[in-house]
C-alpha cells in the first residue's frame, strides 16, 4: 500500500519530521498550549448555535472491563477496526479536502480483506475531522495497516487479522451497542483475532 | 462520534475477551466513556494514527498501541503520543469554532444534521 493519493504530488507533502514538542514551552508558552481540545464542550456550544437546546449526553461509564491478551503479542492475531468508509465513487467527493460528505456514511458493520497485496480505499469524508488543519491526503493517517503488516514483518505481532472490519459512526449509543458492537464481535470472533486495534477519526 | 463508538467497540470488545487499543486525538470523549487501553496524540481530529507522510510519526503510534496491548495491567491506561502537531498550537482553537461559520450555512447544517438523524433512525428501527 504505498498510502498516497495519486492526484497529491509528491512535492506537495508536509515535510515534517518526528521529533518532540520542543518550541514555545516553559514559562513562555501560550495558556493552554499542551491542554487537548475540550471537544464535548465545543460541541455542545456548536449545536446550541444550530438551535438545538438538548445536549447531547455523552456516553460515560465508571466501571471500564479489561481482557489481558491471553498470549505473547508476537503470537497474536490483530484486527484493524476503522471508522472510516470505503471509497464509493458514486457518492460524491471524498477525496481530500471534500466537504462533510454525508451520503459517504455507513449505518451496519462492514469487512474486507486485510492483506497486503490488495490496499482498501478508505475514506474519511463522512466524519467531521479537522477539515481546517489537515487535509486527508494520506490515508495512514487513520488506517494503519500498512504499519500494522510491517509490525508483523518484524514479528512484533503474530499476524495482522485476515479483514479489517468497518464500525459506523452513530448518535444513538444504542445502535452502536446492541447491532454494531455484537456484529463487530462476530466477525472479530470469525477471524480468530485475539486483539483489536480501533482507530477513531 | 467517531471517539465514543470506538469506545463503546472497544468495551465491548473486552468483556468479550479480546483486548484492545484506541487510537485518537479526542481525549476527552475516549476517557468520559472509559476504554482499557488508549494512546493519546494531540493531534487535528483524523490523525490518531500519526502525521500525514511521516512514517517514522506512524510507526511510532502503532508502537505505542502494540506496547500498551502488552504492558498495561489495568483498564483507563493512556498513553499520550510525544509528538506535537505543530510548533504552534493555534490549531485547537479552531475547532467547531462558531465565528468562522456563515449565519447564512447555519440553516444548511441544521438540515443536513436532521437528515443524518433520519437516517440513523431508520437503521435503529
Amino acid at each position: 500500500m504505498n498510502g498516497r493519493d495519486s492526484s497529491v504530488p509528491i512535492e506537495d507533502a508536509p515535510r515534517s519530521v518526528s521529533e518532540p514538542f520542543s518550541a514555545r514551552v516553559g514559562p513562555d508558552a501560550p495558556e493552554g498550549a499542551g491542554l487537548p481540545v475540550a471537544y464535548m464542550q465545543r460541541t455542545r456550544a456548536y449545536y446550541l448555535a444550530l438551535g438545538y437546546d438538548n445536549p447531547y449526553r455523552w456516553s460515560h461509564y465508571r466501571d471500564v472491563p479489561f481482557a489481558a491478551l491471553r498470549k505473547p503479542l508476537a503470537e497474536s492475531s490483530v484486527a484493524l477496526v476503522t471508522t472510516a468508509a470505503p471509497y464509493r465513487p458514486e457518492l460524491g467527493d471524498q477525496g481530500p479536502g471534500a466537504a462533510y460528505n454525508g451520503a459517504a456514511k455507513f449505518f451496519e458493520v462492514y469487512s474486507a480483506p486485510a492483506g497486503p497485496e490488495a490496499p482498501p480505499d478508505v475514506r474519511i469524508s463522512h466524519v467531521s475531522y479537522d477539515r481546517t488543519h489537515t487535509t486527508a491526503k494520506d490515508p495512514r493517517t487513520w488506517f494503519p495497516l500498512e504499519r500494522l503488516h510491517e509490525a508483523q514483518g518484524a514479528r512484533r505481532i503474530g499476524r495482522v487479522a485476515p479483514r479489517f472490519h468497518g464500525l459506523p459512526t452513530n448518535r444513538s449509543q444504542r445502535t452502536t451497542l446492541d447491532q454494531d458492537c455484537p456484529a463487530l464481535l462476530r466477525r472479530v470472533h470469525e477471524d480468530e483475532a485475539d486483539a483489536a486495534i480501533l482507530v477513531a477519526n | 462520534m467517531c471517539h465514543q463508538s470506538v469506545s463503546l467497540a472497544a468495551r465491548y470488545l473486552e468483556e468479550h475477551g479480546i483486548a484492545t487499543a484506541v487510537l485518537g486525538c479526542a481525549r476527552d470523549i475516549v476517557e468520559h466513556c472509559g476504554v482499557p487501553r488508549f494512546v493519546f496524540s494531540d493531534f487535528p481530529l483524523g490523525n490518531a494514527a500519526g502525521r500525514p507522510f511521516d512514517e517514522d510519526s506512524q510507526r511510532l503510534t502503532l508502537d505505542l498501541a502494540l506496547g500498551l496491548l502488552e504492558s498495561a495491567r489495568t483498564p483507563r491506561t493512556t498513553v499520550q503520543s510525544p509528538l506535537a502537531w505543530s510548533e504552534d498550537p493555534g490549531w485547537k482553537a479552531d475547532f467547531c469554532d462558531l465565528s468562522r461559520i456563515p449565519r447564512s450555512e447555519v440553516a444548511a447544517r441544521r438540515s443536513d444534521f436532521e437528515a443524518q438523524k433520519e437516517r440513523a433512525r431508520e437503521v435503529s428501527r
